[in-house]
């Protein structure tokens, strides 16, 4: 009974706090498009319901939400124990860099689809976790701020793909550009209509990291040493081993993402696209991830919203002329604003 | 009201949420005195001078300097009027050198810099008072007594006439101290009254002129000059003076005679810690506990005696000897393996160190018990109807008052947390019981529910190692008494054998 009536006050002022932010946020774009000399309420529709007024604005949404929701993980998961993963982005490249590899090395090979796809979106996952386990490893054995060494390794990520995309054994001669072989057929992944086969190994990565917070011991401790570290390592929880496997799951997801990128959108590497489209997710993803305070059920809600606000914004640009980056601003104001209620009013989200 | 008063704190009482921090105290200070403040930890000292200080305002009572009444609202007012305090932890900035902390926050000229003319004033008060730094090194780079001549040429700086020192000589060395003694005479000589706060005796002894005695917020007596000595002030710091009330203030627990295990249940084995800043360490210490038996340590805080309760849980801790459970070496075990045979804590600050303050009941007590075969299902799952059904015995068995194990922690009070945390260590077959100043800040009726849990705990033949800095609480509920001081195991003692006088003597290095 007491329990039942918890839930319903946390949702409740969830909703009160979420509420409040985006109305005062959509506040400050209005005001925005206001100055500007737009229609406000045309501007503030097309934001809002781009996504859900034809199929294509659904499934750019859905688009954009698998990787943000990945970056988001990224960021979220070793935020619970309190530090800050700035490499989702240079974990996703990596992932979707060694997908291409494996994947354009393997191909001649022409094994069938089922051991394909699988297979690559391992690598993925692999390598995007032991490049994140690299950040966490530094922290735990050496003490080395992971904010640092994931920057850097972001910009080592980068790199690769540039190394990838221009050497000669993945390069496609025929591209004026740097771009990579397309892989094979069998490597690469379908779609439902117009939505992302991916969709399906973002529902099972949810309904994983949701099974490890809440059902695992695992999770406890990752939750434990977030709340107390001190406490925790009093009562047995392996501070070292715990941010190892922290950063590993972050590092993991986010390679997952860049693996399923390559596999069911781009195909083939191109250089210098992590600079558009890759480091778009990457900060989002810390963005997204604030919103929700590092509370990982609360990820796949969060990422889906602000896909709603990054397909409105594009919309905005092309059939009002109105900047995409008004709306840029306004989530980082979204942003604030959440934060500033909930640590003023109390805690939502828990 | 005597002629020569010069700081006349009266009927001061303050309370910090249930705990009566100062109860009523008097306390007079006279000009070009070194005045000791001497009490136990947690006897009120700091707070009494933070009040005087204007950190905090009190409840009840009024302060007069001078033969005038004062209202002090911050440390702004009481610097403006000549009080200048010395905290108990540096309060500089690591990465300032000694004039650009000193400068920092005093009243000058703003915006001007170079500070070269203020740079002379310091390097001057410095020269005068005998307490000579170096100017321009950044303080990280500085030792512990350099930091504290830093700090009290600060607070000399602001113009103060009464120095308050918070205990001013944790981290010093001999040699240092010695300095700081002739640091003291010097002050006087200048017209600076001192006001000196610390738990050794030894120092009062050798520095000051005149001593307060606190204990358990309240004044003992004012000893002046002719009075000091040590007997006297032993008896003063540990003992009441009113056997009456010794009587109702104290929890009455039942110890009965019963067997001892046969084998100990525990063997500490010349166990060393190599000491730091900021502990002793451990020196060379031996013991063994039985089963049926509650083993106080009695210690004045910083003495080694965290250390004893950690080091038992977290054996990699030590630098040399071996402990043994159940006459299994623990060497280089995980607190988890430790726990595995039995052993259980809880540590000295329950909410620093003992719970997860955003989290539930019930995940606060599945905490050090996550990792049990009970509690996990398929070896990674938790079986959180089990947690949840270990909470609710432990709510019913401690009588922690909450209408559901899913009640976020924080919202218990102490005693109650405190309570759920003793609890934890029972979730599971328990045979060595290590607790920490687990009734610190607690009323005595849970105070007593406590000795009471850790009595009942020995009488099934199970061993409690009870480290404690009340020497009172130690010897009711106590079978055996170890001293401790600097490290040292100063002596055992048998119950027949407790004495207060003596142990506390021990206790302060006497
Ligand atoms: N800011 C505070 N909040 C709550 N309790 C406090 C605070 N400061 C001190 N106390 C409590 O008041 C009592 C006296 O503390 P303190 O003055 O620091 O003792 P001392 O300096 O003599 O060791 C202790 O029980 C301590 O726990
Ligand atoms: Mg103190």
């Amino acid at each position: 009974m007491a329990q039942k009536n918890k839930y319903k006050s946390l949702i409740l002022s969830n909703l009160i706090i979420y509420g409040a932010a985006i109305i005062l946020a959509l506040g400050v774009i209005s005001i925005f498009v206001a100055v500007l000399g737009y229609n406000v309420l045309e501007a503030l529709r097309t934001l809002l319901t781009t996504s859900f007024k034809s199929s294509f604005g659904f499934s750019e949404t859905v688009k954009k939400a698998i990787p943000l929701l990945f970056a988001t993980y990224a960021f979220t998961i070793p935020f619970m124990i309190k530090f800050f993963n700035i490499g989702g982005w240079g974990q996703m490249l990596f992932g979707g860099t060694m997908t291409v590899v494996v994947g354009l090395t393997l191909g001649p090979l022409g094994l069938p689809s089922i051991v394909m796809v699988p297979l690559l979106l391992l690598v993925g996952i692999i390598s995007g976790g032991l490049f994140a386990l690299l950040a966490g490893f530094l922290k735990a054995k050496y003490d080395i701020n992971p904010i640092i060494s994931t920057i850097m390794l972001n910009f080592t990520a980068y790199q690769f793909v540039n190394f990838i995309a221009t050497s000669n054994i993945f390069r496609d001669p025929n591209e004026g550009h740097p771009i990579t072989r397309r892989l094979s057929e069998s490597s690469l992944m379908g779609f439902f209509g117009e939505i992302p086969a991916s969709i399906i190994l973002a529902v099972i990565a949810i309904i994983i990291v949701y099974l490890i917070m809440k059902k695992t011991r695992l999770g406890f401790e990752i939750t434990a040493v977030g709340h107390n570290l001190t406490a925790s390592e009093t009562y047995g929880i392996n501070f070292s081993k715990t941010i190892m496997v922290a950063f590993f799951i972050g590092g993991a997801l986010a390679g997952l993402g860049g693996s399923l990128e390559m596999l069911n959108i781009h195909g083939k590497l191109i250089e210098g696209f992590a600079k558009t489209s890759g480091a778009q997710y990457g900060v989002f993803g810390i963005l997204t991830s604030l919103v929700v305070a590092g509370n990982p059920l609360a990820v796949p809600l969060a990422a889906f919203f602000m896909s709603v606000l990054l397909v409105g914004a594009d919309s905005l640009q092309r059939t009002m002329q109105i900047p995409v980056e008004i709306v840029f601003l306004s989530q980082a104001v979204i942003v604030m604003f959440i934060v500033i209620i909930r640590e003023r009013y109390g805690k939502g989200i828990k | 009201m005597v002629e020569n008063d010069y700081i006349n704190c009266k009927n001061i009482s303050k309370k910090f949420g249930e705990v009566k921090a100062l109860d009523d105290i008097n306390f007079v200070v006279r000009k070009g005195e070194i005045h000791g403040l001497l009490g136990e930890n947690g006897a009120g000292k700091s707070t009494l001078m933070n009040i005087l200080y204007g950190l905090y305002s009190p409840d009840e009572g009024e302060i007069i300097i001078g033969g005038e009444k004062t209202n002090i609202k911050s440390p702004l007012d009481s610097i403006k009027i000549g009080i200048g305090m010395v905290h108990q932890v540096s309060t500089l900035v690591p990465d300032f050198t000694a004039v650009e902390n000193i400068i920092l926050g005093s009243e000058g000229e703003k915006f001007t810099l170079p500070i070269s003319r203020e740079r002379e004033d310091i390097i001057k008060i410095s020269e005068e008072f005998g307490l000579q730094f170096p100017a321009d090194v950044k303080i990280k780079e500085l030792s512990a007594g350099v930091k504290q001549k830093i700090e009290i040429v600060r607070a000399l700086y602001g113009g103060a006439t009464l120095l308050i020192l918070d205990e001013p000589t944790t981290s010093l060395v001999e040699s240092e101290f010695q300095q700081l003694l002739k640091s003291l005479k010097v002050f006087v000589d200048k017209g600076v009254t001192v006001v000196f706060i610390t738990h050794k005796i030894k120092e009062v002894m050798e520095a000051c002129t005149a001593v307060t005695v606190l204990r358990k917020g309240k004044v003992q007596a004012r000893v002046p000059k002719e009075e000091l000595g040590v007997e006297n002030l032993v008896k003063l710091m540990f003992m009441e003076q009113d056997i009456e009330v010794t009587e109702s203030a104290l929890p009455k627990v039942n110890l009965p005679e019963i067997e001892l295990s046969e084998k100990p249940v525990a063997q500490v084995k010349n166990i060393s810690i190599i000491g730091d800043d900021t502990s002793p360490g451990l020196k060379n210490i031996s013991f063994d506990i039985f089963g049926g038996e509650i083993l106080g340590v009695a210690a004045v805080s910083g003495n080694g005696e965290k250390s004893i309760a950690e080091c038992i849980i977290h054996p990699t801790m030590l630098d040399s000897g071996e402990i043994f459970i159940d006459e299994k070496s623990m060497k280089n075990n995980s607190p988890v393996e430790v726990f595995a045979n039995g052993v259980f804590y809880t540590p000295e600050d329950r909410i620093k160190e003992g719970i997860l303050n955003e989290g539930s009941i019930k995940e606060n007590i599945l905490l050090g018990h996550h990792q049990e075969d009970r509690f996990l299902k398929k070896k990674i799952f938790i079986d959180w109807k089990e947690a949840a059904s270990a909470a609710r015995d432990v709510i019913k068995e401690f009588n922690v008052a909450t209408p559901d194990e899913d009640l976020s922690i924080r919202r218990l009070s102490g005693g109650n947390i405190q309570k759920a945390i003793l609890g934890r260590a029972f979730v599971s077959p328990l045979k060595l019981l290590v607790t920490h100043n687990p009734t610190s800040g607690l009323d005595i009726s849970t105070v007593e529910f406590i000795f009471n849990k850790l009595v009942e705990l020995r009488n099934k033949g199970g061993a409690v190692l009870f480290v404690n800095e009340d020497l009172d609480e130690l010897m009711i509920v106590c079978d055996r008494i170890a001293v401790l001081h600097d490290g040292e195991l100063k002596g055992i003692f048998k119950r027949s054998e407790f004495d207060k006088f003596k142990i506390g003597l021990l206790m302060i290095g006497g």
